[in-house]
């Protein structure tokens, strides 16, 4: 995020693209409510009424798959209506008129056709997006989980900088992140193309660093992104390319991966898997060997919330049997291994990272005691430098010249389409309850009675009127994939021919419907999009015997028992 | 969505005019396959008997019958176990029943009747006795009735109604949701 | 005058926190270390979401509660300006739901009771402004955008009182414009 969280609640007016706070984060949410109580602005752009749509002043309910027609047409008013901050833009921009050549066609009329949003309301949240400052983007995963979201991600990124949104608090575009600590993720190097700080692998300089530092070689080639796996297990042809280990830790693709036949196969398939999480889950199933780690609470460490803020997590209870925490299971690995790691505690890896990435060297466990959260870049030790609270400050941005660059792209449709087979399109959501996939929150039993196996499929009352559903009803629901099982939830909060359903269950997974196509660029999956069908179930008796026999058969298979829970 | 709790017949009685049609509906619906009673006066040979009860008032009258209530009165005074929850609903199994008359008194609505046990279009005489036998009889909502209760199919007036509480609660809770909205009191901003 | 807890949907996010919030207060902390089946989830505010509104429903705390007045085994009794119902008299009729306006009674799984022939034991449960804790309800407590407040006669009293302040000062302003028209 260009800005920091605190700073939602003053900005004049917030677009909130294909972000559900109120679900995902309800810490963030506040700062929206809040927001609007002060006289915030609201643009909402989601196909679903969700909690900030309903508060919103402009809801545009758009067609899923059609963000940047939408994004391109808003860009096209601003421009068209002399609404552009001329002077930010020669300042501080480069790439403008080749960036008019591709929004010239998305007019607003042009734009309705494919998003299902009239004309007039893009013009007016255009309007109102343009003449507001500070005025701040928010987005997530309805942008993210799309095969065309990095152009998404740009195309927000052109419209905060054509009205001079960048460069002082409260403004500026925010991907509020999908999963705790996923900023914390990326910022450590867990990702197939950089070490921590977003030092390339591929750069020489920053590769020699790392080596002299470890006192190893490095390879130069970037890596396989976790959606490439399935394919490199089950078709890489090329003996040298092909996945033979998988070592997984704090995930579970089993569950969260889309096309989840095909990643059972490639589990199944692949020689060795390890699986080190807190608790059994799908992947569990498929594993080798189980690593059984500590929870949160149990152990030290830092996080990065979405906005850059590195957080110390201490720990408050002390872990009981046969866990260890995460990095201490690495250490001991890689000391097996044949690289010796000896820590003795958190703060002796995070000193050694810190020394390597001139973004985070400020980022001291002490300034974070000291001040709670230290929003990167941080680049000096003192305890004045206290972060960097928004980016890119009097419009300088880190490129080479300083200067941030348009991006004009094309909006194309969703890999795959309805059909008459499959004549509804499926979104994977979240709700509140649970986390993620469940390995945390499906063990509470709290939050179990709020929402159960085998979870619920949202759709429009008049979908359900065709289809002779009632609310609760057990109905089965299919794609070219798969098919799972789950229960009706009409609600006039989604639009006809669409469904939504959230991706935590075991028995009413989705992802055993979801498409593996990807972004190309960022290697996110349509998880937002593809063709499905539901069909009726006649015999509800059935059905019910058959989920609850499920339900039981998976928790026997992961060894749950009620006993067990209570005593834990 | 699994039914969570019983469902019950309620009288209205700014509606009801005291036909009694319900009443024959009942008798009729509870004797047409045992005792074969049909669609004339000339098929009835068991004494016309039923499970809810027109009754007068002050202010008018009305049909009261069982709430099948969630911790039922009855079925725990009942030591012969001859009542208990079927399907949500509370029912009476007459072959189990003793005629001890506990769950009578224990009703809080007076919603149960001691009636003769009859079968093949006969009242049955108890072992050992000349009197009739009889049994503890309630409203079952017409069990089986693919129509629903007969009662409130026959009533000319509307005057009885079968009520799902869950879903009627959940459709009063949409209307508070609603008065919360027009009487809060918001700094500034608001839904749309 | 009665207090009561009344949500506002300006605020209200639909998190369901109140539920759990709920929950807790009235089961202890105890119902995160027993057997999930041996105690009872019974939240007495329930979160409704229409097309246009998030918000939590809970009892209103009537002074003629209709509850009351529909309860033939005088299990629903006031008290400590509260409406409150007595667990142990509670027949399960269903008479008090039936009555209420607001779908703010439920009927609820009693933990650890049967009933005679082994049938769960389910009876009316509703809001009771946590009577048994000592910080106020804990839905107001727990909620992360703070949409539940206690509503006391107080607030009541002087909500109106400043209304009709208000109304009357209108009332003066034009009653001085209209003088001024007429000279």
């Amino acid at each position: 995020m260009s800005m920091g969280i605190p700073e939602i609640e003053d900005a004049s007016c917030l677009l909130c693209f294909g972000y559900n706070g109120a679900d995902s984060h309800p810490i963030v949410a506040r700062r929206i409510v809040r927001g609007r109580q002060k006289g915030m602005k609201i643009i909402c752009v989601d196909p679903r009424v969700t909690e900030t749509a309903r508060i919103s002043d402009i809801h545009m309910q758009l067609k899923g798959g059609s963000n940047l027609a939408l994004v391109n047409a808003m860009a096209n008013v601003i421009w068209k209506e002399g609404l552009t901050d001329d002077a930010f833009i020669a300042e501080h921009t480069k790439g403008f008129d080749d960036f008019l050549k591709v929004i010239e066609k998305y007019t607003p009329e042009y734009a309705e056709k494919i998003c299902q949003v009239p004309a007039e309301t893009i013009r007016q949240a255009a309007r109102m997006y343009a003449v507001s400052k500070p005025a701040m983007i928010l987005y997530g995963m309805g942008v993210c989980q799309f095969s065309q979201a990095v152009d998404v991600v740009k195309g927000l990124a052109n419209l905060a900088l054509m009205t001079g949104n960048f460069g002082g608090p409260s403004m500026g575009i925010g991907p509020v992140r999908g999963q705790n600590n996923v900023q914390g993720a990326c910022d450590m190097g867990a990702l197939p193309n950089s070490y921590p700080d977003y030092q390339s692998v591929t750069d020489p300089a920053a590769r020699r660093k790392f080596e002299e530092a470890w006192g190893v070689t490095l390879s130069d080639k970037v890596g396989c992104p976790i959606t490439h796996v399935p394919h490199r297990i089950l078709h890489e042809t090329d003996e040298k390319k092909k996945i033979h280990a998988y070592y997984i830790f704090g995930e579970d693709p089993a569950q969260s991966d889309p096309d989840l036949a095909e990643v059972r196969e490639a589990l199944d398939k692949c020689d060795f898997v390890i699986m080190q999480d807190i608790y059994m889950n799908k992947t569990g199933l498929h594993a080798d060997v189980i690593l059984p780690a500590t929870a949160w609470g149990e152990h030290d460490g830092v996080y990065t919330c979405a906005d850059r803020g590195f957080q110390r997590i201490r720990k408050a209870v002390e872990p009981e049997g046969n866990v260890k925490p995460d990095w201490q299971i690495i250490s001991e690995i890689s000391t097996a291994m044949g690289y010796p790691m000896k820590y003795s505690n958190t703060e002796e890896i995070w000193n050694e990272m810190i020394a390597l990435c001139p973004d985070f060297a400020g980022a001291t466990y002490e300034k974070m005691e000291k001040y709670g959260s230290v929003q990167w870049p941080c680049r000096d030790k003192s305890m004045e430098d206290r972060g960097t609270p928004y980016l890119h400050k009097n419009g300088i941005f880190a490129t080479k010249d300083h200067k941030a660059l348009f991006y004009g792209t094309d909006w194309h449709p969703p890999l795959e389409l309805e059909n008459d087979e499959y004549p509804m399109t499926l979104s994977t959501v979240r709700e509140v309850g649970h986390y993620s996939v469940r390995t945390m929150t499906g063990n509470c039993r709290m939050l179990r009675n709020l929402e159960d196996e085998p979870g619920w499929v949202q759709m429009n009352p008049q979908d359900c009127r065709r289809l002779h559903l009632s609310k609760g009803e057990l109905v089965k629901i299919l794609s070219k994939r798969g098919y799972c099982i789950t229960r009706c939830l009409p609600t006039e909060r989604v639009k006809t021919g669409a469904t939504y359903m959230t991706y935590q269950w075991w028995v009413g997974a989705c992802n055993e419907l979801t498409t593996a196509y990807l972004d190309p660029i960022s290697n996110t999956p349509e998880y937002k999009y593809c063709a499905c069908r539901v069909e009726k179930i006649d015999d509800q008796e059935w059905a019910e015997r058959h989920v609850k026999e499920l339900y039981a058969q998976i928790r026997t298979q992961m060894g749950i028992s009620a006993e067990k829970e209570a005593r834990s | 969505m699994e039914k969570k709790i019983g469902s019950f017949v309620i009288g209205d009685s700014t509606k009801c005019t005291g036909c009694r049609a319900c009443e024959l509906a009942c008798f009729t619906v509870h004797n047409q396959k045992e005792n074969h009673v049909g669609k004339t006066a000339g098929t009835v040979s068991v004494p016309v008997v039923y499970r809810l009860f027109l009754t007068s008032f002050e202010e008018g009258c009305m049909p009261v019958q069982c709430r099948h209530c969630e911790d039922a009165p009855c079925l725990n005074a009942c030591l012969q176990k001859a009542i208990s929850r079927v399907d949500h609903q509370v029912i009476v199994d007459p072959e189990k029943c003793i005629g001890c008359k506990d769950c009578m008194q224990a009703c809080p609505f007076g919603a149960i009747a001691l009636l003769p046990y009859c079968t093949d279009g006969h009242t049955v005489a108890q072992a050992g006795a000349q009197e009739a036998r009889v049994f503890a009889a309630k409203c079952d909502l017409c069990q089986n009735r693919t129509e629903g209760p007969a009662c409130v199919q026959v009533c000319p007036h509307q005057a009885l109604r079968l009520v799902d509480p869950e879903r009627e609660r959940e459709e009063k809770n949409i209307r508070a949701a609603q008065t919360l909205y027009l009487t809060r009191n918001s700094r500034e901003g608001g839904c749309r | 005058m009665n207090c009561f807890v009344k949500g506002n949907p300006d605020l209200c996010i639909g998190c369901r926190t109140c539920m759990i919030g709920c929950v807790v207060a009235h089961e202890g902390k105890h119902i995160f270390q027993v057997d999930p089946d041996s105690c009872s989830f019974n939240p007495r505010l329930h979160v409704v979401k229409t097309a246009s509104l998030s918000v939590p429903v809970q009892c209103k705390h009537c002074e003629n509660p209709a509850c009351m007045a529909a309860c033939s085994v005088g299990a629903i009794y006031r008290r400590d300006g509260r409406v409150l119902i007595s667990e142990e008299r509670c027949i399960g009729c269903k008479a008090c739901m039936e009555a209420c306006p607001f779908g703010a009674i439920t009927m609820d799984t009693a933990a650890g009771t049967l009933q005679a022939d082994g049938s769960e034991r389910k009876i009316a449960v509703k809001c009771d402004l946590c009577s048994n804790l000592p910080g106020g309800p804990a839905c107001v407590r727990v909620c992360p955008t703070q949409a539940l407040e206690l509503v006391t006669k107080d607030d009541l009293e002087h909500s109106a009182g400043q209304k009709r302040a208000r109304a009357a000062r209108a009332a003066l302003s034009l009653q001085l414009q209209n003088q001024k028209c007429e000279v």
